[in-house]
């Protein structure tokens, strides 16, 4: 077990290191070498690369001011400018002493929180998770940094991805187009990879990867006491920011670092420090995504609901072991659910033993330029998506769907929440038509069983909200809009 | 989606077809486009940056052939060939280091993915 979370954390901290592929295109690329294993070490060694390529992100972002995955962006404006003013070890340090106490304060909440939620859980029918699954989109969409309307619209987008297979309520083929591949539907690995892995690789020439890299000395690897008293407070409030937003579907882990960034910022005495190197503008975001990701794990284990694209891969591959996540995986599973969380415990040993000795390592393989890079990127993500199921149909797909967020990053539409609705498409179906079949047709039943109520009402205010906050910012356009015309 | 729909069942609400889904994704999607176009856009008011399209589509176009190559010729000289004409015709790099680079890095993966991992992969014209 322990291998297999080593494993795990040295995979996911080298892709996480590597631009244009992210932990999702880790995760799916070595999904299908899990099959030989049995369900406790492959989740564990998976879960291993989810949460280290949150360590890895890091290390390129300060070190080549290049994020190696989204949630370490924020890390790059203060990690960089630190790097530059001769601070790189101090920086890496924090950021994985930060990541190491966020990962662990988030593991002892999942072995609280979780358990209880699964009980609560229990009591879920078909309307309560149609009207949880309709919360998480919108929830999604009200914290997403994209505007409310693209983000429901990629959302919809995915849903109407996910239709495509067979009904398994009735048996009829959907938008196949006689290719019998496209009869069990759309798999995420290819669409993940192509969105996320091609997309963003077509999107940036070498040309525009200009990195130097900063060889960090050894004398310079430790923080004085000035940057560790700077980050203790960022470092506790990142962990528990980046916890509670994790439980929540959606990009948490990118979405908890720029929020903590925001708040750093906001309750710093020097804000004005905040990208030359200010030592909280590390410390928190990185806490936070650390964190998030092991909060994401909850919904995921506890209700079987899938927080993001990486998590609905988890699931995916909790599902290929035949071990369905949800209320019943702690009772039925309980050698799964706590060993995983006993491999996480280790997992952010390991995670900190690793990184900090080998950032002189790591430095070297980023120093492959990126026009190597990429090619082998791309072969990589040829032979991951087509080890799934061994079908051609599947890079095809994975290449159209490149195409597609090739597009969708120009015109400035965020990938994610299509991954979100294309994951909960068949849950979200299959709960609706139960619950219409179950009230005889009628909506009302969302409306007369509490639970729903509550997560329906949750789902308006937050659409009111969005409507407020838009409005607004209208208002405040057309203003300034007016005061320009009057000075000319 | 929804011209193509036609032979799917809605259904009632009592009973939801296996159409009922599909065009109320699309219904929504075509409810937020409009929404879109209606709305005020920064975006619009940018204006977008296409300079990196030729990039893009040179390497779309050479993972396509190599796509499809992939069954006829197998892994190993789909994957190099690949490789190769991606450092040579995107990146404009030396033949014979883009050459040897594409051979070695195929030869790796070979034997991580189909000897280490004992993944399957595809022999096409070759014997092994």
């Amino acid at each position: 077990m322990l291998w297999y979370a080593f494993v795990g954390c040295l995979v996911g901290t080298l892709v996480g290191m590597l631009p244009g592929i992210g932990p999702l295109a880790g995760i799916s690329i070595l999904l299908p070498l899990t099959y030989g294993l049995d369900a406790t070490k492959a989740i564990v060694m998976l879960a291993g690369i989810y949460y280290g390529s949150q360590y890895g992100g890091s290390t390129t972002s300060i070190l080549l001011r290049i994020p190696g995955e989204a949630a370490s962006v924020m890390t790059c404006i203060d990690g960089n400018a630190m790097a530059k003013k001769g601070r790189a070890g101090a920086a890496l340090c924090i950021a994985a002493v930060g990541s190491f106490v966020a990962g662990t304060l988030g593991v002892l909440l999942l072995t609280v929180v979780a358990p209880p939620l699964a009980q609560f859980a229990l009591g879920f029918g078909p309307p309560e998770y149609t009207a949880l699954l309709v919360l998480g989109l919108i929830f999604l969409a009200y914290m997403s940094t994209s505007s409310l309307v693209r983000t429901l619209l990629m959302a919809a987008f995915g849903l109407l991805l996910g239709t495509i297979g067979i009904d398994v309520m009735s048996g009829h083929f959907r938008y196949s187009f006689n290719i019998a591949e496209l009869g069990d539907g759309i798999g995420i690995v290819p669409v993940a990879v192509g969105l996320f892995g091609l997309g963003e690789i077509l999107s940036t020439p070498s040309l525009q990867v200009t990195s130097e890299v900063t060889r960090p000395k050894l004398r310079e690897l430790w923080p004085n006491r000035t940057e560790w008293r700077e980050s203790g407070w960022p470092i506790a409030r990142g962990s528990l920011l980046g916890f509670v937003i994790g439980i929540i579907p959606g990009s948490a882990h990118i979405i908890s670092s720029f929020m903590s960034y925001a708040l750093e910022k906001k309750v710093s005495r020097h804000p004005e420090q905040f990208g030359k190197g200010a030592v909280a503008g590390v410390a928190g975001p990185e806490s936070a995504n650390n964190a998030a990701s092991t909060g994401a794990f909850v919904p995921m284990l506890a209700l079987g609901i899938p927080t993001g694209p990486v998590t609905a891969v988890l699931m995916a591959a909790l599902l290929i072991h035949g071990v369905p996540p949800g209320p019943t995986l702690v009772n039925d599973h309980p050698e799964v659910f706590w060993g995983f969380v006993a491999s996480m415990y280790v997992g952010n040993l390991m995670l900190l033993a690793l990184n900090l000795p080998l950032v002189g390592v790591f430095v070297n393989l980023l120093r492959i330029p990126y026009a190597y890079l990429y090619p082998m990127i791309i072969m990589f993500c040829v032979i991951g998506v087509y080890e799934v199921n061994n079908s051609i149909v599947d890079v095809w797909i994975m290449l159209i769907m490149g195409i597609v967020g090739y597009g969708l990053k120009k015109l400035s539409f965020d990938p994610a929440p299509l991954v979100l609705g294309l994951v909960i498409a068949p849950l979200l179906e299959m709960s609706l038509r139960q619950s219409l079949i179950m009230s005889d047709g009628a909506w009302l039943i969302f409306l007369q069983r509490p639970v729903a109520l509550v997560l329906i009402l949750v789902s308006l205010v937050l659409l009111a909200l969005s409507a407020v906050g838009y409005f607004a910012r209208r208002k405040g356009w057309r203003a300034r809009l007016v005061e320009v015309d009057g000075e000319t | 989606m929804f011209a193509i729909s036609g032979e799917l069942p809605f259904g009632t609400l009592a009973a939801p077809g296996a159409g009922m889904m599909p065009k109320l994704a699309a219904a929504l999607m075509m409810l937020f486009a409009a929404a879109l176009i209606v709305a005020p856009s920064a975006v619009r008011a940018v204006g977008l940056d296409w300079k990196d399209r030729n990039h893009a589509a040179l390497v779309v176009v050479i993972t396509a052939l190599a796509v499809a190559s992939y069954r006829p010729l197998g892994f190993l000289l789909a994957m190099s060939l690949l490789v190769f004409a991606l450092l040579v015709i995107v990146e404009r790099r030396n033949v014979l280091v883009a050459a040897a680079y594409s051979v070695a890095l195929t030869v790796f993966a070979y034997w991580l993915f189909g000897k280490a991992l004992k993944s399957p992969l595809e022999r096409g014209v070759l014997w092994f």
